[in-house]
């Protein structure tokens, strides 16, 4: 049960984290941009890519059940055949939405873990609330951290540990001490002009500075730090997908050997309340073709077996469909974990249509702190209980 | 509405559309920069926050626009009149699917959001309250193009529901009557009032839902506005892209609309802010995920364009006296050592000094 604490202000409020994200360590943009430079990723390291998926996408139109009869009739509107998916397996009765031939190969060369059924106990239908949850790994209202951002609190201070692609900072990567830097897919543009050779100084903490000044002034040492070091790199050109511009510049700074261990990329607009076929369909299949283009790219360079990408959302989405041939909120959904090193195929098991909650919605089976959990453990080599304090179960699928 | 942008005629359409979104954006910010009274200003832009509704999905401009009109006409009226007038609103209507809702297979998103974001706040209802209150409000449709909203008897709920302990037959009038009656909704308002104008870190006292009782918003704006949090120097908050933007061109009076549109818009939009396309119905993000690097880059972009066009006569003074004169101008209560430092290596040129200024810590975050 959430606690009655938890409201959408305490979530804005922790998304803001003024309080709590103060810089340990400064150092001037030269400092970071010369250790950056000397200090490459080391080959073998491991490094996450975490996608977020905005919204609650359907977890039952992305890994389909399409030979469960009861699926096919509860929501018949919206329901996928025989012919609109790629089938996993012969035995699991489970398929690939076919906007997803990239992923679907990819699980065909047992490089996909897909956990089913994955959410938390006494799931919220609330988008805010149940994103708040997932970014925080925490049931408690009281959570005023990322669980990325309390991986970074453990990491020594520099801006290149963890890297959001976009101009505002996701709560997941938002620590007590740390948080990620930023880049966006407009490409990295330094002020010019004569007012340009002063504006560095404006980057440095001033000791009268307020929590929130201080992190006004250190994002003017980021943007530098960030600029000298990735910004001949970073360039990308509209291509139309968002996540394929995002993950493209992802896969160009891994493979540059930036120091980074994690990386934050996201797409919104899966809450298909109304026309859902449609509206996922596209969005599935931008996500998996720059998933697929993504993996090809990493492959060709150093880190190409280093590389685990997590996907996941806050909520799948309900059983029946509604009239207006989309779905309301929803319960547990399928976790994807890819990757050269992953031990792919089905962990948990596909949530029974039939045996539904109270709300109509499909039962909880892995819960997705066991998820992280693994993830903490195996990529990011950390204790997971000093990240998610009190959570000892643990999914290893890497 | 021709989907088809690929024929001449679908193009037409397409463009006018696009032309109409940006030309209602430029509309706003001009008004915000003008406004004879900006507290209404204010306001509305804070409404348009809590009833987020973003044209990404409505496309024509028309039905924004006129959601706007109402929201400024009840900025600092009475939340209830604005509730009902918005649960009959056609963006806001399209927005969370009230089109799909249907007496045989209810659509929650209205009924779910209306409860948690606009009116009482999360875990403040059941499942069974968003079912009753979606059965509450079928029966309404939009006309897109124009945000009209008809109501079509046969098409509604007419059969008794329970909602929040309350067991009757409801409409939309009759929801919003229910949701803004109860006590939770003055504390639920109240919260988003101080979290967005005084503090993301503290609670308001008691006092101020008691402001809003009557649900006038002007009471509880006055309340907040006399309260010793209000000047308190502990309480800041940074400016948003259009808060900061606005503010900007208002000192050095700069009409929004005056400057490079596309760039404008664009640069608000890379920072994460458009007028009239919040990212999602929980409104936009607050604090410190403005502060971002990306966001500087494009702050600088927009600041020396404001420059280039602006007036600095408030700086003709002593070049001694231009520092503290950029502050008073700019409403900043003390500069940093690191900024004045800063800004005193900057005074052989107006224009450079006001936009170190603008981009300053000092002057991002509202003290």
């Amino acid at each position: 049960m959430i606690t009655c604490e938890f409201n959408r202000r305490r979530f804005l409020q922790w998304t803001g984290a003024s309080a709590f994200a103060t810089m340990a360590t400064q150092l001037t943009w030269d400092d970071l941009a010369n250790a950056a430079n000397s200090s490459p990723l080391a080959a073998s390291t491991p490094i996450l890519v975490i996608i977020t998926l905005y919204g609650g996408n359907d977890g039952l139109n992305t890994v389909v059940p399409y030979t469960d009869p009861t699926y096919q009739s509860i929501r018949s509107n919206i329901a996928l055949s025989a012919t609109d998916v790629l089938p996993l397996d012969t035995s699991s009765g489970l398929g690939f939405n076919s906007q997803m031939p990239m992923i679907s190969a990819l699980y065909g060369q047992n490089k996909v873990a897909i956990v089913l059924g994955t959410s938390y106990p006494n799931p919220s239908l609330s988008h805010f609330s149940s994103m708040a949850i997932w970014q925080s790994a925490s049931l408690d209202a009281s959570a005023t951290s990322g669980w990325i951002g309390r991986w970074l609190d453990r990491q020594p201070h520099s801006p290149f540990s963890a890297i959001g692609i976009g101009s505002t900072l996701p709560p997941l990567m938002v620590g007590e001490q740390s948080v990620a830097s930023m880049v966006d897919v407009g490409g990295i543009g330094l002020p010019w002009g004569p007012v340009a050779s002063i504006l560095p100084r404006m980057g440095v903490p001033s000791p009268s500075d307020g929590p929130l000044e201080k992190a006004a002034a250190t994002s003017i040492s980021d943007l530098y730090a960030t600029a000298k070091t990735l910004g001949p790199l970073v360039s990308t050109s509209p291509t139309g997908s968002f996540m394929s511009e995002q993950l493209s510049i992802v896969s160009t700074l891994i493979n540059a050997n930036v120091p980074t261990r994690v990386w934050e990329v996201n797409l919104s607009s899966f809450d298909t309340h109304t026309g859902e076929v449609n509206d996922q369909n596209e969005l599935l299949a931008e996500v998996d073709a720059a998933v697929g283009a993504f993996m090809t790219a990493i492959g060709s360079g150093a880190h190409a077996n280093d590389v685990t990408v997590m996907v996941y959302s806050e909520f799948g989405r309900r059983v029946m469909s509604n009239a207006g041939q989309g779905t309301d909120h929803g319960t547990s959904a399928p976790v994807f974990i890819i990757g050269n090193s992953v031990k792919g195929g089905l962990y948990g098991e596909q949530p029974s249509l039939t045996s539904l909650d109270v709300n109509g919605n499909l039962q909880v089976v892995t819960d997705f702190r066991s998820v992280y959990s693994g993830l903490l453990e195996n990529v990011l080599g950390t204790t997971a209980s000093d990240v998610i304090p009190g959570w000892n179960k643990t999914l290893s699928v890497v | 509405m021709p989907e088809d942008g690929s024929s001449p005629a679908g193009k037409a359409f397409w463009n006018a559309i696009y032309a109409g979104q940006t030309a209602t954006v430029s509309w706003w910010l001009d008004r915000m920069y003008a406004a004879d009274y900006p507290l209404t200003e204010r306001m509305t832009w804070f409404w348009h926050g809590h009833w987020a509704t973003a044209v990404s999905k409505i496309f024509y401009p028309l039905p924004m626009y006129k959601q706007n009109v109402t929201l400024r006409k009840n900025a600092l009226g009475n939340f209830h009149d604005m509730t009902r007038a918005m649960v009959v609103d056609g963006a806001f209507n399209y927005w969370l699917d009230n089109e799909e809702n249907y007496v045989t297979s209810p659509n929650e998103n209205m009924a779910r959001e209306l409860m948690e974001l606009m009116t009482l706040g999360v875990n403040e209802f059941s499942q069974n309250d968003v079912r009753g209150a979606a059965h509450a409000l079928t029966g309404y449709s939009t006309n897109l193009a124009t945000g009209a909203v008809g109501f079509d008897a046969s098409q509604h709920y007419d059969k008794p529901v329970a909602i929040l302990g309350r067991r009757g037959k409801f409409n939309a009038d009759s929801l919003a009557d229910l949701l803004v009656s109860r006590e939770q909704n003055a504390r639920y308002i109240t919260d988003r009032l101080w979290f967005r104008f005084v503090s993301g870190t503290t609670k308001p006292p008691a006092s101020l839902a008691g402001a809003f009782s009557g649900r006038d918003i002007n009471s509880a704006v006055r309340a907040l506005v006399y309260s010793p949090a209000w000047s308190s120097p502990a309480n800041s908050l940074v400016k948003s892209p259009v808060e900061w933007f606005i503010g900007a061109c208002r000192a050095l009076r700069v009409r929004p609309s005056s400057l490079n549109q596309g760039n404008t818009q664009w640069s608000l939009n890379q920072m994460g802010q458009i007028p009239f396309n919040p990212p999602n119905v929980g409104g936009w993000p607050y604090g410190e995920a403005w502060l971002s690097g990306v966001a500087f880059q494009y702050r600088f972009d927009l600041a020396q364009s404001i420059v280039t066009a602006g007036d600095l006569s408030p700086l003709s003074v002593p070049k001694s006296h231009m520092v503290q004169a950029c502050a008073d101008w700019l409403g900043v209560p003390a500069w940093s050592p690191r900024t004045a430092s800063t800004l005193n290596s900057a005074t052989s040129s107006a224009s450079e000094l006001v936009t170190a200024a603008l981009l300053s810590p000092e002057y991002v975050v509202s003290a």
